[in-house]
C-alpha cells in the first residue's frame, strides 16, 4: 500500500503543475512546429516521405524550436497567472503524450534490428519485425483480458496490478509497432511507405490501442477496475479477427491507391477510431451494468459485486465514454466530408460508409437525448450503449465486407 | 361570435402541436426514423441500371420499389420530408429553449432557498464556533477554487457564497442545435443550386455535357466552357497497383484556350466556380487490328482493324467481334509456387465477344504476347475464355505455339502433315520422328536453341486447337491506344455554408461536454452560538468527476475549518 502511494505521489508530481504544463506546452509547441514544417519548410509536405521530414535535422529544427518556444510560453504565462497551474487538461492529457514519445523511441531502438535493406522484399514480408511485436502485443492484451477476468473472481491487488500493466504494454507494442510498419513499408519501397492506417489490418491495432487507453484513463481516475475484463474482451475478440486476417495476408504492406494518397488519411481515419474506441468502452460498460443488475436482482452477494463499479457509476462511464465519442466522431466524419469534397467533388454522396457513419451518429446522438428525457433509465441505456456499438462494429466492419461503394478500398477479399 | 372557441380550439391545436414538436421525445423519435431509412438506402444500392434492378427484383418487387423510390432513396419526397420535420423541431426546439438559456446565464441569484438546498445531492455540513469570521470561511473557500467566479450575499443574517464554472454551458446547446439547421440548410443549397456530374473525354477530344442520375433517369446539362483532354498517364506500382492517374486538360470558351492544367486524384482544377476532378478512366475507343489464324488448315492469316466498343462483322466467317475493351498493361503475379509473389507486366490484352450462328457467344480475353514464365521460357499464346459471358468464370487456355513468330504457326501446319503421313501409329517415337522432320521443313539445318520446348507447345498445340470450335482464332495484332479521362464536374455553392455549420458544431459539442455548467454554495449561518456552514455542489454534466471535485474541495475545508470546530464536525 504504502509502496504503491509512493509510487503514485512520484508519478502524480511529475504529472501535475508547472512539470506537467511545461511538457504539455511542449509538445503543443513541437506539433505546431512540425506542422509549419510540412507548411511553410523547404520542400513542403512530401507525402511520401513525410516520417522522415520529421525525424530528420529539419524535422528537429523545426519541432525543437517549437518545443522550445511552447516551454517558454509555459514558464512566462505560469509565472503571470499561476492559476494557470491548477488546470486539468494538462494532467489528464500529459502522460498519453509522453506515451506517445515513449513509442517513437521504441519503434527507433526496434528499427536497430531490422534485417539489412537487401533482405527486404515486397513479395516476402515475413522477415520484418513488426509483425512479431504485434504477436506480443495480440498475447499480451490476451493476457490482460484474462487477468482481468481473474481479478473479478479473486479481487487481488496484484491481480488487478498485472492485468492494468499488461494493457499498457499492449498499447505501447502496439503503437512502436504500427510506427515501426511506417518505417517498413519505406524500406519495401519508397514509393510503396505509407502511414501506417491504410487497411482494416492496421487500423484495428489502433482501435485496441483507443479502446485501451480510454478504459485506462477513466480506471486511473475513477476506480473502475471492474470494467476492464469487459473492456479487454472486446478488445480480445478484435484481437482473435486481427489474426485471422493476418492468416489470409490481409496484413501485408500494399500500396495505396490513389484515392487514399492525401494527408486528410492520416488525420480522418485516426479521429474516426478514436470514436470507435470511445463507443467501445461505453459497450463494455453497458455490458458490466446489465451483468451487475443482473446480479443484483437474483440478489447475489457474490464478492464480485465489491470489485464492480456501482450501477450509477456505470451508467456514467459509459455516458462518458460516449461524450468522448460523440463529439470526436462528429468531427471524424466532417473532415471526411471535407476530404470526400476535396477528392470526390462533393462533400456527402450518401455512399454506404457514409450513410453508416451518419446511422452511428445518429444513434448516439438519440442515446444522449434519451439520457435527458425522462422514460429512458439505467437498464435499457445500458442495452443501447450495447446496441450502438453493434452498429458502430457494422460501420467499420460490415460496410466493408457486405456493401459496395466509393470506400470499397477497405474490402476484403 | 360562433367562431370564437373554434378559433381557440385552433390556436391551442397548433400551440399543443408546436410543444410537441420542440419535445426531447420528438427528437428521439426522429433521429431513430432518420437513422432506420438510411439504412435502406445502402442495402438496396442507389442509382442503378433500371435493368439491372427488374432482373434482381422481378416485376412485382421492381415496380413497388420503383413506387417508393427506393432506388433514388435519399431525394424521395418523403426522405426529404424526414429531414423537413427535422428542421422544423430543431427550430421549435430551439425557439423554446433559447430564451429561457439567456435568462439563466444571466442570472446571477446568490441566495438559496432551504428547499433548494436540501435537493443538492452533495451537501456537507459543519458547525463552528459561532464567532468565526465569514471573511476567513469566505477566503478559505475561494483559495482552492481558481478560475471561479465568486459573489457573495447576505440576507436575513444568512451569507451566501456562490461559485460558478462554465456560466456560458448552454451557449453549447445553443450552437450545437443551430449547426445542425445550417448544415441542413446548407445541404439544401447545394442540392438546389449546385450540381454534379460525370463527363468522358477521350484523348484528344472536347466535351461538354455532364451526365448525373435523376431519380430513375439520366440527365444532361451543358458546361459553360469545354473542356479537352490532351493525355491522360497512368503510373504503377511495382505490383501493379495503380500509383497515380494524371490527366492534362484544357479549358476551352468559344473554341478560344483559357486554361490548361494537370488533375490527379485529391488535386482537382477550380475553373469559375466549378471544380474538376479525375473520378475514373477507360479505354477511349483505340484502334486495333485483329489476327484471324484460320483453323481450316490453309495456315493462312488474315488481318482486320477495328475500334474499341465497336463491333467487326467478318463476312468470311458470319462472325461478329464486339470489342468490349483493350489494356496496354497487364499486371500480374507470375509465381508458380502458391504463396509466393513476382509482378511482371504480361503485356496487352483485348477483350471481345465473340458470336456466330451455330455457335455458343463466348467472352475472350486475348493477350497480345506469348506467356513467359517466371524462369523466362516462352509458354506460347494464350487466351482467357468465359462461356457464360462473366468475367469471373474465366479458364486460361494455352494455345500452345507462339502466334506472334509466323514459324511456329508453319511448324504447326507442318507436324500436322507430318503427323498425317504416319498414317494413325500415335506412338511418342513417331511423334517424335515426325517433329523432327517438321522442324527440317520450316528451319531446315538451322534448328532454334530452344526447339525442345517447341515440340512440347507443338504437341499441345494439336491437341488444343481442333478443340476450339471457332474457325478463326482472333488474336490482337497492332494498337492505337487512346484512354478517355473520366472526370466528375462540380458546383456547390452549400459547401461554405456547410463548413461553417461542421466548426459550429464542433466548438458546440465540445463546450456541452467539456465545460459543464458547475455550481458551489457555501451558505453560512450563526444560530444558537453556533455556525451552521453548508457546502453544497451542483453540476448539470460529468457528476463523477464533479463528486471529486467536491470531495477534494470538502477535504481541504474541512483541514481549514478544524480550528473552528465546535462541536466535531458533522458531516451528512
Ligand atoms: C441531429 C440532430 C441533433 C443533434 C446532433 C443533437 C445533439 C445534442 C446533444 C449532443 C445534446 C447533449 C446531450 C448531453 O449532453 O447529454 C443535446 C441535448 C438536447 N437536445 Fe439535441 N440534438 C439534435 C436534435 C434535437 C432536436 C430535434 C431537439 C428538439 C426537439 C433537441 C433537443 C435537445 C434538448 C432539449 C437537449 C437538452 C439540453 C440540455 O438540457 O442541456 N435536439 N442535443
Amino acid at each position: 500500500m504504502s509502496a504503491t502511494t509512493a509510487e503514485i505521489s512520484i508519478m502524480a508530481g511529475m504529472n501535475q503543475g508547472r512539470w506537467a504544463l511545461t511538457r504539455f506546452y511542449a509538445y503543443i509547441g513541437m506539433s505546431l512546429g512540425l506542422g509549419a514544417m510540412a507548411m511553410y519548410g523547404t520542400g513542403g509536405y512530401n507525402e511520401d516521405a513525410f516520417l522522415y521530414q520529421i525525424l530528420s535535422i529539419q524535422g528537429l529544427i523545426w519541432g525543437g524550436t517549437g518545443a522550445l518556444i511552447g516551454t517558454g510560453l509555459a514558464a512566462t504565462l505560469s509565472t503571470m497567472k499561476p492559476s494557470m497551474l491548477e488546470g486539468r487538461v494538462a494532467p489528464n492529457t500529459v502522460p498519453w503524450l509522453d506515451g506517445a514519445l515513449l513509442m517513437v523511441i521504441l519503434a527507433s531502438i526496434a528499427a536497430l534490428f531490422e534485417p539489412a535493406a537487401s533482405q527486404i522484399s515486397y513479395e516476402d514480408q515475413s522477415n520484418l519485425i513488426a509483425g512479431n511485436i504485434i504477436m506480443a502485443m495480440n498475447i499480451v492484451f490476451i493476457f490482460s483480458a484474462v487477468a482481468y477476468i481473474a481479478y473479478l473472481f479473486a479481487p487481488e491487488n496484484f491481480i488487478g496490478r498485472i492485468a492494468t500493466g499488461s494493457a499498457y504494454f499492449g498499447i505501447y507494442a502496439g503503437g512502436t509497432a504500427l510506427l515501426l510498419r511506417w518505417h517498413e513499408s519505406y524500406m519495401i519501397d519508397v514509393e510503396i511507405g505509407h502511414a501506417p492506417v491504410s487497411n482494416l489490418y492496421e487500423v484495428f491495432i489502433v482501435l485496441f490501442m483507443i479502446t485501451a487507453a480510454v478504459y485506462l484513463s477513466f480506471e486511473r481516475r475513477y476506480q473502475a477496475k471492474g470494467m476492464g475484463a469487459f473492456v479487454m474482451l472486446l478488445v480480445s475478440a478484435g484481437v482473435f479477427f486481427g489474426i485471422w486476417l493476418d492468416s489470409v495476408g490481409q496484413a501485408d504492406i500494399k500500396p495505396l491507391v490513389p484515392a487514399l494518397q492525401s494527408y486528410w488519411m492520416k488525420i480522418h481515419v485516426p479521429m474516426n477510431f478514436v470514436g470507435y474506441g470511445a463507443f467501445a468502452v461505453a459497450c463494455a460498460a453497458g455490458m458490466a451494468y446489465l451483468v451487475r443488475h443482473r446480479m443484483e436482482e437474483k440478489g447475489s452477494n457474490s464478492k464480485m459485486l465489491n470489485v464492480f463499479p456501482s450501477l450509477e457509476q456505470l451508467d456514467q462511464l459509459a455516458y462518458k465514454s460516449v461524450a468522448v465519442g460523440f463529439p470526436a466522431f462528429t468531427l471524424a466524419t466532417i473532415l471526411g466530408a471535407a476530404w470526400a469534397a476535396e477528392a470526390w467533388g462533393g462533400y456527402w454522396s450518401w455512399d454506404p460508409k457514409e450513410t453508416w457513419a451518419l446511422i452511428v451518429w445518429l444513434v448516439y446522438g438519440a442515446y444522449l437525448h434519451a439520457r435527458v428525457s425522462h422514460g429512458w433509465h439505467g437498464k435499457a441505456l445500458a442495452w443501447w450503449a450495447v446496441a450502438g456499438f453493434l452498429v458502430t462494429v457494422f460501420c467499420f466492419l460490415g460496410v466493408n465486407m457486405y456493401l459496395s461503394g466509393l470506400h470499397s478500398y477497405g474490402r476484403l477479399t | 361570435m360562433a367562431n370564437m372557441p373554434a378559433m381557440n380550439a385552433f390556436s391551442d391545436l397548433i400551440k399543443q402541436l408546436w410543444q410537441r414538436l420542440g419535445s426531447m421525445s420528438l427528437a428521439v423519435i426522429l433521429l431513430m426514423v432518420l437513422s432506420i431509412a438510411s439504412v435502406i438506402g445502402t442495402v438496396l444500392l442507389q442509382n442503378q441500371d433500371q435493368a439491372d434492378y427488374l432482373n434482381q427484383f422481378g416485376p412485382l418487387w421492381y415496380w413497388l420499389f420503383r413506387a417508393l423510390g427506393l432506388f433514388d432513396m435519399y431525394h424521395t419526397w418523403w426522405f426529404l420530408s424526414i429531414l423537413g420535420f427535422l428542421m422544423l423541431s430543431l427550430t421549435a426546439c430551439l425557439w423554446r429553449n433559447v430564451p429561457k438559456m439567456l435568462k439563466e446565464m444571466r442570472n446571477r441569484k446568490g441566495t438559496l432557498n432551504e428547499r433548494s438546498l436540501k435537493r443538492m445531492e452533495l451537501r456537507k455540513q459543519w458547525r463552528l464556533a459561532a464567532d468565526t469570521p465569514v471573511d476567513a470561511l469566505q477566503a478559505a473557500f475561494k483559495k482552492p477554487l481558481h478560475g471561479w467566479e465568486v459573489s457573495a450575499v447576505e440576507q436575513d443574517g444568512t451569507t451566501y457564497i456562490r461559485a460558478d464554472k462554465g456560466r456560458n454551458h448552454k451557449w453549447g446547446y445553443i450552437s450545437v442545435h443551430t449547426a445542425i439547421l445550417v448544415i441542413l440548410i446548407g445541404g439544401l443549397v447545394s442540392v438546389q443550386f449546385g450540381f454534379r456530374g460525370n463527363m468522358g473525354v477521350p484523348e484528344g477530344k472536347m466535351e461538354k455535357t455532364i451526365t448525373f442520375s435523376q431519380g430513375t433517369e439520366t440527365a444532361y446539362l451543358d458546361m459553360p466552357f469545354q473542356v479537352r483532354c490532351n493525355t491522360f498517364n497512368i503510373d504503377f506500382f511495382q505490383t501493379g497497383a495503380p500509383k497515380e492517374f494524371r490527366s492534362n486538360l484544357t479549358i476551352l470558351e468559344d473554341g478560344k484556350e483559357m486554361l490548361t492544367s494537370d488533375i490527379i486524384v485529391n488535386e482537382p482544377l477550380y475553373y469559375k466556380g466549378v471544380y474538376i476532378y479525375q473520378a475514373s478512366f477507360g479505354d477511349g475507343g483505340s484502334d486495333v487490328t485483329f489476327k484471324f489464324y484460320q483453323m481450316d488448315g490453309s495456315q493462312k492469316t488474315r488481318l482486320a482493324s477495328t475500334q474499341v466498343y465497336k463491333t467487326l462483322n467478318d463476312p468470311e466467317t458470319g462472325l461478329a467481334i464486339e470489342v468490349t475493351d483493350f489494356r496496354p498493361y497487364n499486371v500480374e503475379n507470375i509465381a508458380e509456387k502458391f504463396g509466393e509473389k513476382k509482378f511482371k507486366d504480361i503485356g496487352p490484352s483485348i477483350e471481345y465477344i465473340l458470336r456466330g450462328e451455330g455457335l455458343k457467344p463466348v467472352k475472350i480475353k486475348a493477350y497480345m504476347n506469348p506467356y513467359i514464365d517466371a524462369d523466362g521460357n516462352n509458354q506460347g499464346s494464350w487466351m482467357m475464355v468465359s462461356l457464360t459471358g462473366d468475367s469471373k468464370d474465366y479458364q486460361p487456355v494455352s494455345l500452345g505455339i507462339d502466334l506472334t513468330n509466323p514459324k511456329e504457326w508453319q511448324l504447326y501446319h507442318a507436324f500436322l502433315s507430318r503427323m498425317n503421313e504416319q498414317q494413325g501409329t500415335q506412338s511418342e517415337k513417331a511423334n517424335l520422328q515426325a517433329f523432327k522432320l517438321a522442324l527440317t521443313d520450316v528451319f531446315g539445318t538451322d534448328r532454334p536453341d530452344d526447339f525442345q520446348n517447341m515440340g512440347v507447345r507443338t504437341l499441345q498445340a494439336v491437341r488444343m486447337l481442333p478443340q476450339l470450335p471457332w474457325p478463326i482464332i482472333p488474336m490482337l495484332d497492332d494498337f492505337n491506344h487512346v484512354y478517355y479521362t473520366g472526370l466528375q464536374l462540380a458546383k456547390d455553392p452549400g459547401m461554405n455554408i456547410v463548413w461553417v455549420g461542421s466548426a459550429i458544431l464542433v466548438i458546440g459539442l465540445c463546450i456541452m461536454f467539456y465545460l459543464p455548467h458547475r455550481k458551489l454554495w457555501l451558505v453560512i449561518r450563526s444560530a444558537d452560538g453556533v455556525s451552521h456552514i453548508t457546502l453544497a455542489g451542483l453540476t448539470n454534466r460529468n457528476q463523477l468527476a464533479f463528486k471529486q471535485t467536491f470531495n477534494d474541495l470538502f477535504t481541504k475545508l474541512d483541514e481549514e475549518f478544524s480550528h473552528h470546530k465546535n462541536k466535531g464536525s458533522n458531516n451528512i
